[in-house]
């Protein structure tokens, strides 16, 4: 952690220079200076490498959240304005295409001029519900911001029966629940998007005009006096720094960024749909920002890759076994020091395998699954379905002994803690985690935020922050 | 008349419940400027603990002890359930960050509040379940007057939230914790500096403020027999802006905030829409937020230069 | 370049009189220095000037027209710069960029024009740089060169205050509010800075009021020298006047009187 005052960067600079040297650091050195083409080859070689529409799905989806964290960045990261409406733009733009591109009522227009009146109109929102930002602070913003998602939400789940004058019968304009269908596809100078791999380049066009375009404006004044204010914003007034436009600017700089976005994903998704836009949206695009390190756009855009493609695989079995067990392992790792003691911690883990498993199978022998047969199996009980009340007790003193883990210090009770924990998480994830991805992608996604605030809150690729707090 | 008098009734109960889940918020973001965002999660998880608790001994239509001792039984299972898993969350979530960038308790609670809103979907499903109250306690039972009729189960609610308003305040402006509570909310330095343990005091905070919550969420599963894991979000919303509204920090405040969004709710569910009700008092919530930020007995706070 | 005048200034927190009705002219040039006891409203009469407090009485003109009542911003923009007691400097930002965030005025480039950096936009942010690398070039070779893109949090207490004082001056202001410039430096330091202080005036033609304890660095560089107690001027002139002055002494040490009150 950095302190105020001490000259340790002086200190260190010789060293940084050195390190910059040899061929590892001159790679390291090379690609932070290179990130972005390496990115684009990456990203355009992707879909062929990739083959099949699936995988091209998740780099959409990649993308789509690379555009959001990028540009919540410039609210957060940069302004320092915790934005928890954020979602919500981008459902305005995503319902605004729908509105003006579907047969919801009838208006098909153009898709640039589509996109181009939504990405204004949802800038202009910005503006007005950007402008408490200039009085109020911290979690007074951003607890109003999310009564704007809110809003929003109930909005969208509630406009389908309603009684207009001089219209005959309710009118639905967002569909309620059930959202809207059948909404245009793209269609730019003549070229119609037929496949997702036609949106894959849109967007990667998008993200690359978006980054060029945010990394000019971080250098701009306008950039540093976003910056400015998130730093000081009394400071930064005094500094002839206008600090209320600048940060309704970056408020709705970012909601129009959401809201292209918005555009390209209901059009992708051929429809628009009210939960589309829900806080575990929100949680997901904070998540991909704080991972990478919020204040930075290569971190913005690698958090949001990581974040959108890793959590793919827990979709087979056998890939979130790969995840669950690979993470495990790094976990064990780093949690018995020093290595040798691992002789000792996984051989522990393999017995108490073995002895829970005989001594349930003979005490409770109708809890048990015997039919199942696995190599795992073998050594991990596996619960009958009707069991589900135990797996779910289990569940709660799992995460009692991760966090005992985190606390006890005794080296000895430590590695006791971590047999039993890795054993419980190994009994846990084979029996619920793993037939429930969806769920436990949340519960990751929770965990992420809180470990990498705890461990990291600067994220993969952000700098260390200090603060007078 | 009758029709008022039923929403006050309601408004009251549903205000009983928000300020004791506002008390939470107060206390904790007086002392910490940390705005819990998993405060309502720790609501519903008293909730839910209260559940176990009358499904352990029965259910409700055919319970193994007396309801009264039942549902006592739930009351502290549903406190002590929250009391400890508040004082957890602290420890781990927000003790490691008491120094960090001010941004970072806030993405850890909103990570917490996440982490336990999917565990509970995990443990418990996401269908609703029900305390089946009616079953358990003759809904006819209560007071009668007039047309108005109060049931038991209503009754015994809102004076259990008065009381334990009352334990709090007496806790507060009494006791030597109560007093080291405010000395550390006015200024953590010098309280330490003046041999209060910071660390405990705040460990109480989150102890006291999350048994109100686990005694609302149990209140809430007797009174409104709807008990799911996403039901802590919209409830700690409105439980902090009623902390909000009554002036952050400031307990007076809390209750009479939780009290007026209540009321807000009841008669806006049964004077103007249903449909708009969560519409309508989220509108009202933003413009309380707009106008006056402070609250009723909220002190503005002054520029540090 | 730049002249203050504060008449009948009042500022009340609460029951408590800040400051009372406080006349103060700084003249084009001149260099005036504030003291007064702690608590006598010093730094209260820089928040008022720099717009962090609306005065509750009294005007404040700079160059003529009053300055009360516009944001902090347009204060500053109009020729009013300070610094802070407490160092206020952008602690994550590097040197260059601090300087450079207080040019924010002399841009003229908006935020869709460097959204696309267009020419005009890259050559705004090199002057910029250039200016800022000029402004730190004031204090030496210390804050240029690889210090640059040094973080502002691992400066040295010292070469945050010079920081301080090459961001306000970026600010293009004519008058500089200098709040304890010498706090907190060692000897050598507060020699070097004494003789800054004068250059400022000498070579960069600002006018400077600024608050100071340090009785060497107000005699060092004041053309004149205001007392405050409580909020009340209780003396104004030369150095040597104001330091004789019994009210002054009687402020900073109290009399047999005063004690037993």
């Amino acid at each position: 952690m950095p302190e105020i005052g001490t000259d340790r960067w002086v200190a260190e600079f010789e060293s940084r220079r050195v390190r910059r040297e040899g061929p590892w650091g001159r790679l390291v050195d090379w690609t932070s200076r290179h990130w972005l083409g390496l990115f684009v080859v990456a990203a355009v070689v992707y879909p062929f490498v990739i083959g099949g529409d699936f995988g091209i799905r998740v780099g959409v989806n990649a993308l789509l959240l690379a555009m959001l964290a990028i540009g919540l960045n410039v609210v957060v990261g940069y302004t320092g304005l915790l934005d928890l409406g954020y979602v919500a733009y981008y459902g305005l733009g995503a319902y605004g295409y729908a509105f003006l591109a579907s047969e919801q009522f009838g208006i098909h227009l153009p898709t640039l001029l589509v996109v181009g009146v939504v990405a204004l109109a949802v800038f202009g929102i910005g503006l007005v519900l950007g402008q408490p930002a200039r009085r109020l602070v911290g979690d007074y913003l951003a607890i109003l911001t999310l009564f704007f998602l809110q809003v929003f939400v109930e909005l969208a789940l509630n406009l389908d029966r309603l009684d207009l004058p001089f219209v005959d019968g309710p009118v639905s304009i967002t569909g309620g629940p059930n959202g809207i269908a059948g909404v245009d596809p793209m269609e730019i100078f003549g070229f119609r998007f037929g496949q997702v791999r036609d949106y894959y380049f849109l967007l990667l066009v998008l993200v690359v005009f978006l980054i060029v375009g945010v990394t000019n404006l971080a250098r701009s004044r306008t950039g540093i006096g976003w910056r400015a204010i998130r730093e000081d914003t009394l400071a930064a007034e005094h500094m002839t720094i206008p600090s209320g436009r600048l940060k309704v600017l970056a408020y709705a700089f970012g909601a129009a960024v959401a809201a292209v976005s918005g555009t390209v994903f209901a059009a992708v998704q051929l429809g628009v749909f009210p939960q589309n836009f829900t806080v575990a949206l929100l949680i997901v695009v904070y998540a991909a920002l704080v991972l990478g390190g919020e204040g930075s756009v290569p971190g913005a855009l690698v958090g949001a890759l990581i974040i959108a493609m890793v959590p793919e695989l827990l979709r087979t079995p056998a890939g979130a076994r790969l995840l669950f067990y690979g993470g495990l392992a790094v976990a064990a790792l780093t949690l018995v020091k020093p290595r040798r003691r691992l002789l000792v911690v996984v051989p522990g883990i393999v017995a108490t395998g073995l002895a829970v498993r005989s001594l349930v199978t003979a005490l409770w022998p109708d809890l048990v699954d015997v039919e199942a047969a696995g190599m795992v199996d073998r050594w991990v009980v596996r619960f009958v379905p009707s069991a589900d009340v135990v797996v779910s007790v289990l569940f709660i003193v799992t995460i009692a002994v991760v966090l005992g883990i985190v606390a006890v210090r005794r080296r000895g009770a430590k590695d006791a803690l971590v047999v039993v924990g890795v054993y419980l998480l190994v009994l846990v994830w084979e029996n619920r985690l793993v037939e429930e991805p969806s769920i436990t992608r949340q519960l990751l996604f929770g965990a992420l935020l809180v470990v990498l605030m705890v461990a990291r809150p600067h994220g993969l690729l952000g700098r260390p922050r200090v603060e007078v707090v | 008349m009758e029709f008022f008098l039923q929403q006050l009734v309601n408004g009251l109960t549903l205000g009983g419940v928000y300020a004791l889940i506002a008390l939470g918020y107060s206390m904790v973001y007086g002392i910490l400027k940390l705005l819990n965002f998993a405060h309502g999660d720790v609501y519903m998880v008293g909730a839910f603990a209260g559940y176990a608790v009358l499904v352990a001994f029965g259910g409700p239509t055919d319970p193994r002890i007396p309801v009264v001792v039942l549902i006592f039984a739930m009351f502290l299972a549903g406190m002590a359930a929250s009391g400890i898993l508040g004082v957890v969350i602290e420890r781990f979530a927000y003790r490691p960050l008491r120094n960090a960038p001010r941004i970072a308790p806030l993405i850890s609670a909103v990570g917490v509040s996440f982490f336990l809103q999917n565990a509970a979907l995990l443990v418990a499903g996401a269908r609703f379940r029900s305390y089946g109250t009616a079953k358990m306690v003759d809904p006819s039972t209560g007071l009668q007057w007039g047309p108005l009729r109060i049931s038991i189960i209503r009754i015994v609610v809102i004076l259990s939230a008065v009381a334990l308003m009352v334990v709090l305040h007496l806790l507060v402006k009494r006791t030597k914790l109560g007093k080291a509570m405010r000395a550390t909310a006015y200024d953590r330095e010098a309280a330490a500096m003046m041999g209060i343990d910071v660390d405990r005091v705040i460990v109480a905070t989150f102890l006291i403020g999350s048994v109100l919550a686990g005694a609302a969420g149990v209140m809430v599963g007797l009174v409104f027999s709807r008990v799911f894991h996403f039901m802590g979000f919209i409830a700690g919303l409105k439980g902090f802006t009623a902390a909000v509204i009554g002036g952050i920090g400031s307990i007076p405040g809390a209750m009479m905030g939780g009290l007026l969004i209540g009321l807000a709710e009841a008669f806006s569910a049964g004077y103007i829409s249903s449909t708009f009700q969560n519409l309508i008092v989220f509108g009202l919530l933003i413009a309380f937020l707009l106008i006056r930020p402070r609250g009723i007995f909220g002190v503005p706070e002054p520029v540090k230069v | 370049m730049a002249t203050l005048e504060l008449s009948g200034l009042t500022k009340r927190f609460g029951g408590l009189l800040v400051v009372d009705s406080l006349d103060l002219t700084v003249a084009e040039g001149e260099i005036v220095s504030l003291i007064g006891p702690n608590g006598a409203g010093k730094t209260t009469v820089f928040n008022l000037i720099s717009g962090v407090f609306a005065p509750d009485e009294g005007d404040i003109l700079l160059d003529g027209s009053s300055i009360v009542g516009l944001p902090r911003h347009e204060i500053a923009r109009r020729g009013v710069a300070r610094t802070f007691q407490t160092l206020r400097v952008f602690l994550n930002m590097t040197v260059a960029e601090n300087v450079i965030a207080a040019e924010y005025a002399s841009g003229k480039v908006g935020a869709v024009r460097s959204f696309f950096g267009t020419p005009a936009a890259r050559a705004e942010a090199a002057r910029m740089r250039a200016v800022a690398e000029e402004r730190l070039r004031f204090f030496g070779e210390r804050l240029i060169g690889y210090r640059l893109d040094q973080p502002a949090y691992s400066l040295s207490y010292a070469n945050r205050r010079r920081l301080e004082i090459a961001r306000a001056m970026a600010t293009g202001a004519g008058l500089l509010l200098l709040d304890e410039p010498a706090a907190g430096m060692n000897p050598a330091e507060t020699q070097e800075i004494t003789r800054l202080i004068g250059e400022l005036r000498d070579d960069a033609g600002y006018t400077i009021l600024v608050i100071e304890h340090d009785m060497h660095v107000v005699e060092g560089i004041s053309d004149r020298v205001v007392a405050l107690d409580h909020g009340v001027k209780i003396a104004e002139g030369s150095f040597e006047d104001v330091a004789a002055d019994p009210a002054v002494i009687e402020a900073y040490l109290g009399t047999g009187g005063a004690a037993t009150k």
